[in-house]
């Protein structure tokens, strides 16, 4: 299987395997810049093919100042920072469930799975219900984010060593901890203010994405991901087991802290800035596998694409599809769950078949 | 013989008790369409919505009968003039509900009500609990003007005193008669579309026509409901659905206690509303109970709306109608720099049409 072959001395790819692949990622960059176009076209005021152009020549041309115009505001001040925000919050997502999945060996593990997901809900709730928000409420999810990942470290570590499934099972404990601390922060919010803000909030939305925010997210996201990006070699490595990994000179548990690290990062921010978007993580790792294989280096980077994409898309539905906005979980669940169902199945029949 | 004469007038006794018995019991069909049924006034009752506490202290022009309270109808009133105007209100126990509207079913039992009020049309976990305590309860639910009246006069009946209800429900009819009568004659085109915002600090959250009160006043003074394509019920919109309606007005909620117009002003794209261009985003009062829900204050409510979307046809003196209004409701008189405050003259800014409200 490529897996293994994959994880020692990396076998020269031939001539045909690189245009494949160049095919593959040239397709997905495609998908996403389509994604991204449809997404900056779309919505419910109306601006045609040609004024977007115009709004975006008028941009270019006069140095990147936002002219007057409602629709030039709404297309560079609205769409444009909710895209890119969503873009990379779905390549963020994508990529910490592939990391999370591969370093677990378990295709079922997805960032809510370790409770940083929670965690940061957490934060950011507290912040709603105490009456903050912008950098704080974004910088109490963050931290809350990382908060359960260290707890979780020092449940899961027992006799100075952490197994997987300690930390699967720790990750349970903290995930559960903090879902029941949100529910507290529910059951005291006031019905007439913070409720309806943290409810909304804990199902995911893009609507309050502006330059700001997007500004806000860059450093955790991007830190994050080149953690990832840098150790996306080790990641195939990590998903042999223990005993293998440290017979190739590799500290896999050192190795597996990094990982956590930056998907803690990746996590919190996003919880951050979107509130909590499910499913991405799961699925996406997934379809991605589907498309270019096991093999971390091509599987990251797919995986980064096709969460971009996903996410824009779901995102443009969200806001423009009723003249009330549908809130982003309930659209992730709703597709996410299905295809998740399909993939599962498709999973066991060729695992049976082998 | 005088056994006779004794069971006769036990007899008699009897029958003229369950007769004064009979013509006390005090009977209604609540909300959900439930009898409720009292032998006689409440002395003491429990509510769990959060307005209906200011209602029952105004029907009742005082605090003595309210047992229990809703803990955000207790800040509401505390933190408003309210509590101003009837102290004692601090020391009613707000321990029956959390702010959620379950009933906390012992702590309400041990206020010993004779009546609880709860929201109608939101499932038995909310009722359930209260009736099996033995409890008689009135559910409720709003949303029109005509049920507001409708649980406005059962809570003035179950507390003995329907007269106070009827001077009430004779303002609010007269206001709306003489409010509809002048903007029934204005042409479609003259009413400036209005958006009411339930939410706009975070999200911005407003509702379609039906069954919102918000919708219903905006329209009986003379506006269009901006946000009339939506569906019934409470909804999230984005920036770009607000500027594709472009409303002519915008209100925001009294309940956000943070949320200024600056808010609105200072959006890239709401600030391009023509709302915001006119200078036409006002925040709701808050007096009593805020006014943006209907409660015992309503017709100020329309009627100040009313100034707003047509100061060349409605003359009314506001500041005096309120004076009066609030010596009738709550025996009190309003001071101006009270008015001042339910009114929001100083963080109003420089909206348009709004020095019609200050003090001459």
């Amino acid at each position: 299987m490529s897996m293994t072959e994959t994880a020692g001395e990396m076998p020269r790819p031939s001539l045909a395997r690189i245009g494949r692949r160049i095919g593959m990622f040239g397709s997905l960059t495609v998908a996403l810049v389509v994604s991204m176009v449809f997404a900056l076209s779309a919505g419910r005021f109306e601006i045609s093919p040609l004024r977007l152009l115009e709004i975006i020549h008028a941009c270019v041309s006069n140095g990147f100042v936002v002219a007057n115009e409602i629709d030039a505001r709404i297309v560079l001040l609205v769409r444009l920072p909710r895209l890119l925000l969503a873009a990379l919050c779905g390549g963020a997502l994508a990529i910490g469930g592939t990391a999370l999945q591969g370093v677990f060996r378990n295709p079922l593990v997805s960032p809510q799975v370790l409770g940083i997901s929670q965690g940061a809900a957490f934060g950011g709730a507290l912040m709603i219900l105490i009456g903050y928000s912008g950098i704080v409420l974004l910088g109490a999810a963050f931290l809350m984010g990382l908060v359960a990942l260290i707890l979780v470290g020092f449940i899961a570590r027992i006799d100075g060593r952490t197994e997987v499934l300690s930390v699967i099972l720790s990750g349970m404990i903290v995930g559960a901890l903090f879902a029941a601390l949100v529910s507290i922060l529910q059951f005291v919010a006031d019905p007439n203010s913070s409720l309806p803000a943290i409810v909304y909030w804990l199902m995911g939305s893009f609507s309050t994405a502006t330059w700001e925010r997007l500004g806000m997210a860059v450093p955790g996201l991007a830190l994050g991901l080149t953690l990832v990006w840098l150790l996306r070699y080790r990641l195939n490595v990590l998903a042999l087991d223990d005993m293998e990994a440290r017979s190739m000179g590799i500290n896999p548990e050192r190795e597996r802290w990094y990982i956590f690290a930056a998907i803690a990062l990746m996590t919190g921010t996003t919880v951050a800035v979107a509130g909590v978007v499910g499913w991405i993580g799961l699925v996406v790792p997934h379809a991605a596998r589907i498309l270019v294989g096991e093999d971390h280096r091509t599987l990251v980077p797919a995986a980064g694409l096709v969460g971009a994409a996903y996410l824009v898309f779901i995102d443009t539905l969200a806001r423009t599809a009723t003249s009330a906005e549908i809130p982003l979980g309930v659209l992730t669940a709703l597709i996410g769950a299905p295809v998740f169902g399909l993939l599962l199945r498709r999973h066991f029949r060729e695992a049976n078949r082998a | 013989m005088l056994r006779h004469l004794r069971m006769t007038a036990a007899a008699g006794l009897a029958a003229a008790m369950s007769m004064t018995a009979s013509a006390d019991e005090i009977s209604f069909t609540d909300h959900e369409g439930r009898t409720v049924s009292l032998a006689r006034p409440a002395e003491r009752i429990a509510s769990i919505p959060i307005p209906m506490a200011s209602t029952l202290i105004a029907i009742d022009g005082g605090t003595e009968r309210l047992v229990g309270m809703n803990p955000r109808a207790k800040s509401a009133i505390l933190e408003g003039i309210l509590g101003e105007i009837f102290p004692t209100a601090k020391d009613i126990s707000s321990d029956i509900t959390a702010p959620n509207f379950i009933p906390n079913v012992e702590e309400l039992a041990a206020t010993r009500p004779d009546l609880v009020i709860q929201w109608a049309g939101r499932g038995p976990d909310y009722v359930d609990p209260i009736l099996n305590a033995g409890l008689t309860t009135m559910l409720i639910s709003y949303g029109t003007e005509a049920k507001t009246r409708e649980y406005m006069t059962w809570a003035a009946e179950a507390m003995g005193k329907p007269e106070r209800i009827a001077a009430l429900i004779d303002w609010r009819e007269q206001v709306l008669q003489e409010i509809q009568s002048k903007t029934a004659e204005i042409p479609e085109e003259d009413k400036p579309s209005v958006l009411y915002l339930l939410r706009a600090q975070e999200v911005l959250r407003t509702s379609g026509e039906e069954g919102n009160y918000n919708a219903f006043y905006i329209k009986l003074a003379g506006g269009k409901v901006a946000s009339a394509s939506l569906p019934a019920g409470w909804a999230d919109v984005n920036a770009e659905q607000i500027a594709a309606w472009n409303p002519d007005v915008i209100l925001l909620n009294s309940f956000e206690d943070e949320l200024r117009t600056d808010r609105i002003y200072n959006d890239p794209i709401l600030g391009l509303t023509n709302a915001a261009q006119g200078k036409r985003i006002y925040k709701m009062p808050l007096g009593g109970y805020r006014w943006d829900p209907p409660n015992q204050e309503s017709p100020l409510t329309w009627m100040w709306l009313a100034k707003l979307l047509h100061p060349e046809i409605f003359q009314y003196d506001l500041r005096e109608e309120m004076k009066k209004a609030y010596k009738t409701i709550y025996g009190h008189d309003l001071n101006d720099e009270q008015i001042d405050t339910i009114l929001r003259v100083e963080t109003q800014g420089e909206a348009a049409d709004y020095a019609q409200f200050k003090a001459e």
